[in-house]
């Protein structure tokens, strides 16, 4: 559905994105990852065909960006960092000209519209003027906008960005439902955001693009890995770290008769681990699986890189 | 075409929804006033050549404050990017909002047709000559509106942006006035430039051909200009 | 240079040069055009639209293609009047401009270009200075405005239009024509200033390249054969006092015959030149009156035009010709064989032959019993064919006035229309039909009838309505937002 090609957009000595390769497939939901500033709006605008790379090449259903903007544009709804509103215009006027701009007239253009505005929850919304609402319902509005044309692909740059947490909770659930059927990009600096709705990722910082993969893949990226926490009394840790299956074992403190492991395994070694402690008469009071979290393996990506 | 109308009713909309279509109409209106007050007593004579001539000028200093905020505005607010994301030919968002600011001047010179009949009550005006006068300030807006326009799609601050419009525009008014400056075949060579000299006949009641052209003209060059600047965000 | 740059370079490189190729065809586009440009005149008085003569005379001047330079000063500033005066000069200078590109015409403010203004030796504000060549013309301000009615209704005209047109006939003059006045009877002398002169005539037509010359056919022959000059243009008899001399008769009537126009002004109870009989020319008894006249003078009727290239110029302007004292004439019914004559000048429906009678209130009525009953013709026009007898070569023209005086000094410049009609006469006379036009065609300011007490209320209406309205909606759209 997108495809980009070592995309590079420069702002006059200063790189914003910097050779910049992947590509989505349709129905994928996936959450742009970055400190600010690392080019996410940048690379969200370019794919919008409101900005020109400065090299490379993007494609979006097909259509190069360049070449055929009127294709793209048809096809890609899109919410800008702050939601596009005319603060003197009410919300129903609003929408009416957003389904006039994407070529909806009479009939079609106020079923749109009112469907659009069942869809983020606006109804009984149409008559307030734009300027007055507050942040969480312009978001919607802006939102609205973005899907009024049921477009194949949604890109949203921060959409929950200043919303209160119920109101980000709320923008959340409408996400992962319209993920449900189209393409959806979604760029953020909160990583449970992604955590919560894209099954896949991609971390960008400084203008690069760092990593990309599912949650799980990113994870393993981290420099800790998995690892798993076991509480065991009866054993020495060389004990165990001799048993086949695991890699290596750590001490990682004593609680009475207790000891803390941190185990480490090419495969999960919990079954392992059980069995061994039944066969041997050990003590067995906790054994847990660690992930590390997506915090870890942003700051862990990043810094190892940068 | 159907843009330009979804264009040209949203500006619309949003001229008046807002205050400063309203405040616009009457400091306007109240300059007209005085114009035309001050033309019947200077002259005593049943036309609205003072009032058409200094209007024209004075529309140079108008127009761009009317058009400033269209490109300015938007890009401030962000909903140039929904505007240039959409689906919708750039042209067609150019000669929308053109066509809406010509639309609030034709409301603002429908506001003065108080004077024609108040001429008509006291005296017995040419009306072939005031017909030809409102066209020639009809056709006076069409073209600052264009080139306001184009100062409002170069610059993102919008007092810039009327300040650079009138810059753009006095150019063309003093060129009439060249004369007393600059050799006479200079000034003979540039006054086809000139403002003045191509409204002149439409104040005596004289449709011209070249008049027409030259209008045409401008505008059509300032709003191909709008056009090609916004534009040259997609290749800049 | 990557593909996208070259893309981006070719887009912008190509928009560029689109943006810069666009203004050069307007620009191209311009130059082209202009020497097509159409001009349509919505005014009613189509004030912008140079006269036919006027016109007829620039083309002239193109062809000869030397350049004519125009410059009109501007009026002392003033009140109102110099704010019409300059405007009315600058707009005739722009018309004249436009409409040749061999005359070039500017508008010149006197106060501020002197140096414009010594170089021509122009010392007087509102002149107007016309070059062609060597040549050159000045136009005063009493050439070109003229102030008509009283109080109230006292108006200015703007006479510049006419002013310049015979200035471009006075450069243009290499072929003038000689026009001879007869004398020796009485007749009106074309020197003389006096109201009974035709000095103002001889002006006139020397605008129009004709020279006016005294004719006396006895004495101008120094005792050889007297005969009409062969430079003659056309030979005027205007008011003789005694009858003309069967000699001098006979030789106007072969000069009438070789193709020879004359002109005859008879006035009412005066000597009436037997060769009228020859054209079937009868002058009744009586004088023509009517009901419609200049007044307060009862022997002043206001002619009506009739359908003919003379008068043609001055019914659409309807400018009035004076005349006073108008004999009636007749012309034969049926008419001579070969003479084809035409009414120049007639009474309305109410005019009549006044033959005597009582006068009531010191004027005179139509009284059945013995005046005739109009309308009376006041001026004709003969043409005669070779089937007259009278002719021996192509078509002989003849014009006989009832009235000598509407082309004296004493009412030539006073009327209105006399000048056209006197000029337009000769020309139609000498064959110049396609030079007749009206000479002066005068524009007057619509004025405001208002008083101080009118403007003070209005006012408030023009200054203040607009404004309060646009405020009061405004201020309604805003409160009706308001909370929403």
């Amino acid at each position: 559905m997108i495809d980009v090609q070592h995309l590079t957009k420069s702002y006059g000595p200063r790189l914003a994105v910097d050779d910049v390769s992947f590509s989505i497939g349709k129905g994928e939901v996936v959450g742009f990852l970055g400190p600010n500033g690392a080019g996410k709006t940048t690379t969200m605008r370019i794919l919008t065909g409101f900005l020109p790379a400065t090299g490379g090449d993007v494609k979006v259903a097909g259509f190069d960006v360049f070449d055929e903007p009127m294709q793209v544009k048809r096809r890609v709804g899109y919410l800008p960092e702050s939601p596009p509103l005319y603060p003197e215009l009410t919300v129903g006027t609003y929408l009416e000209f957003a389904a006039e701009l994407r070529g909806f007239y009479g009939k079609e253009r106020l079923k749109r519209v009112g469907r659009v505005m069942e869809q983020v929850g606006l109804v009984g919304w149409e008559g307030r003027v734009l300027g007055s609402l507050s942040k969480g319902y312009r978001q919607r509005v802006g939102l609205a906008q973005a899907l009024v044309h049921e477009p194949e692909v949604l890109i949203l740059d921060e959409p929950t960005s200043g919303l209160d947490p119920t109101q980000v909770m709320g923008m959340r659930e409408l996400m992962r439902e319209l993920a449900a059927t189209r393409t959806v990009i979604l760029s953020t600096h909160i990583l449970g955001e992604v955590e919560a709705i894209c099954p896949r990722a991609m971390l960008i910082a400084g203008g690069k693009l760092r990593a990309s993969g599912t949650i799980a893949e990113l994870r393993e990226q981290a420099p800790g890995g998995v690892w798993y926490y076991l509480e065991v009394a009866g054993a020495q840790d060389r004990e165990v770290g001799a048993l086949a299956g695991v890699q290596m074992v750590e001490p990682l403190g004593i609680d009475g008769d207790f000891a803390k492991l941190r185990v480490r395994a090419p495969a999960d070694p919990r079954e392992l681990l059980f069995r061994a402690a039944a066969a041997k008469g050990w003590r067995v009071r906790a054994l847990e699986q660690r992930l590390p979290s997506l915090e870890e393996a942003f700051i862990g990506i990043v810094g190892r890189e940068g | 075409m159907k843009f330009v109308f979804t264009m040209w009713k949203k500006e619309l909309r949003s001229y008046f929804v807002s205050p400063i279509a309203y405040v616009f109409l009457a400091a306007y209106l109240l300059i007209a006033g005085l114009f035309f007050y001050l033309g019947v007593t200077l002259t005593g004579e049943a036309s609205l050549r003072v009032l058409a001539g200094n209007l024209a000028i004075t529309q140079i200093f108008v127009l761009p404050m009317l058009t400033m905020r269209h490109f300015a505005e938007e890009r401030r607010q962000g909903t140039l990017e929904m505007l240039l994301t959409a689906p919708i030919p750039l042209w067609a968002i150019v000669v929308g909002k053109w066509a809406a600011s010509v639309t609030l001047c034709a409301i603002m010179f429908a506001g003065t047709l108080v004077f024609p009949a108040v001429l008509a009550y006291y005296g017995d005006p040419d009306w072939g000559v005031m017909l030809t006068s409102y066209l020639g300030l009809f056709a006076v807006a069409c073209a600052f509106c264009a080139a306001g326009l184009f100062s409002s799609s170069l610059l993102d601050d919008q007092m810039a942006a009327g300040l650079i419009g009138a810059v753009i525009l006095v150019p063309f008014w003093l060129v009439g006035r060249a004369e007393a400056l600059v050799p006479d075949e200079w000034a003979d060579r540039v006054r086809p430039l000139s403002l003045l000299y191509h409204l002149d006949s439409f104040n005596r009641g004289v449709l011209d051909s070249m008049d027409i052209y030259y209008f045409v003209a401008f505008t059509a060059v300032f709003l191909f200009l709008t056009f090609r600047s916004l534009e040259s965000r997609r290749w800049r | 240079m990557n593909r996208n740059l070259q893309r981006r370079l070719a887009t912008g490189s190509n928009a560029a040069l689109v943006a810069v190729i666009m203004v050069l065809i307007v620009v191209f586009g311009y130059v082209l055009l202009e020497p097509f440009r159409i001009r349509v005149d919505f005014s009613a008085t189509q004030s912008s639209r140079l006269m036919e003569d006027t016109q007829n005379k620039l083309r002239i001047l193109e062809k000869d293609a030397i350049p004519v330079k125009i410059t009109a000063f501007s009026a002392q500033e003033g009140k109102k009047e110099a704010y019409f005066k300059n405007r009315q000069l600058q707009d005739l200078v722009e018309e004249i401009d436009y409409a040749s590109s061999v005359v070039e015409a500017e508008f010149v403010d006197f106060d501020r270009e002197r140096l414009t203004a010594e170089n021509l030796g122009v010392t007087e504000y509102g002149t107007v200075v016309i070059q062609r060549g060597e040549q050159r013309v000045d136009l005063k301000d009493r050439d070109l405005f003229r102030h008509v009615g009283k109080g109230a209704d006292r108006a200015m005209e703007f006479l510049g239009e006419a002013s310049v047109n015979r200035a471009f006939s006075q450069l243009m003059a290499n072929n003038t024509r000689v026009v001879y006045a007869l004398v020796g009877h009485g007749e009106m002398n074309p020197e003389s200033r006096e109201p009974d002169g035709l000095s103002d005539l001889g002006k006139a037509l020397d605008q129009e390249h004709y020279e006016l010359k005294r004719l006396d056919l006895v004495r101008d022959a120094k005792g050889g054969v007297p005969q009409v000059p062969e430079d003659a243009a056309a030979v005027i008899v205007v008011r003789p006092r005694v009858q003309i001399p069967a000699l001098e008769q006979e030789l106007l009537l072969a000069y009438l015959s070789a193709g020879g126009p004359l002109l005859f002004a008879v006035d009412p109870g005066g000597v009436i030149p037997e060769i009228f009989g020859r054209f079937g020319v009868a002058v009744p008894e009586g004088m023509v009156l009517d009901k419609l006249l200049v007044f307060p003078f009862p022997d002043r009727p206001v002619p009506r035009y009739r359908n003919h290239p003379i008068t043609e110029a001055l019914a659409s302007e309807t400018l009035v010709t004076l005349v006073s004292g108008v004999a009636p004439l007749q012309a034969a019914v049926p008419p001579r064989e070969g003479i084809r004559s035409a009414t120049l000048l007639e009474t309305s429906r109410d005019g009549w032959i006044e033959r005597g009678g009582e006068l009531k209130g010191g004027n005179a009525l139509f009284q059945p019993e013995i005046d005739a009953a109009g309308p009376a013709t006041m001026a004709l026009t003969l043409e005669l064919g070779r089937d007259s007898g009278l002719v021996n070569r192509g078509q002989g023209r003849v014009i006989v006035l009832g009235d000598s005086d509407m082309l004296s000094n004493s009412l030539l410049t006073e009327g209105p229309g006399n000048l056209s009609f006197g000029v337009n006469a000769l020309r139609w006379l000498v064959g110049d039909d396609g030079r007749l036009s009206v000479s002066g065609r005068p524009s007057a300011v619509r004025k405001l009838a208002l008083t101080e007490e009118d403007l003070g209320q209005l006012r408030w209406v023009v200054i203040g309505l607009g404004p309060l309205l646009a405020m009061m909606v405004g201020a309604a759209v805003w409160s009706s937002r308001r909370g929403r």
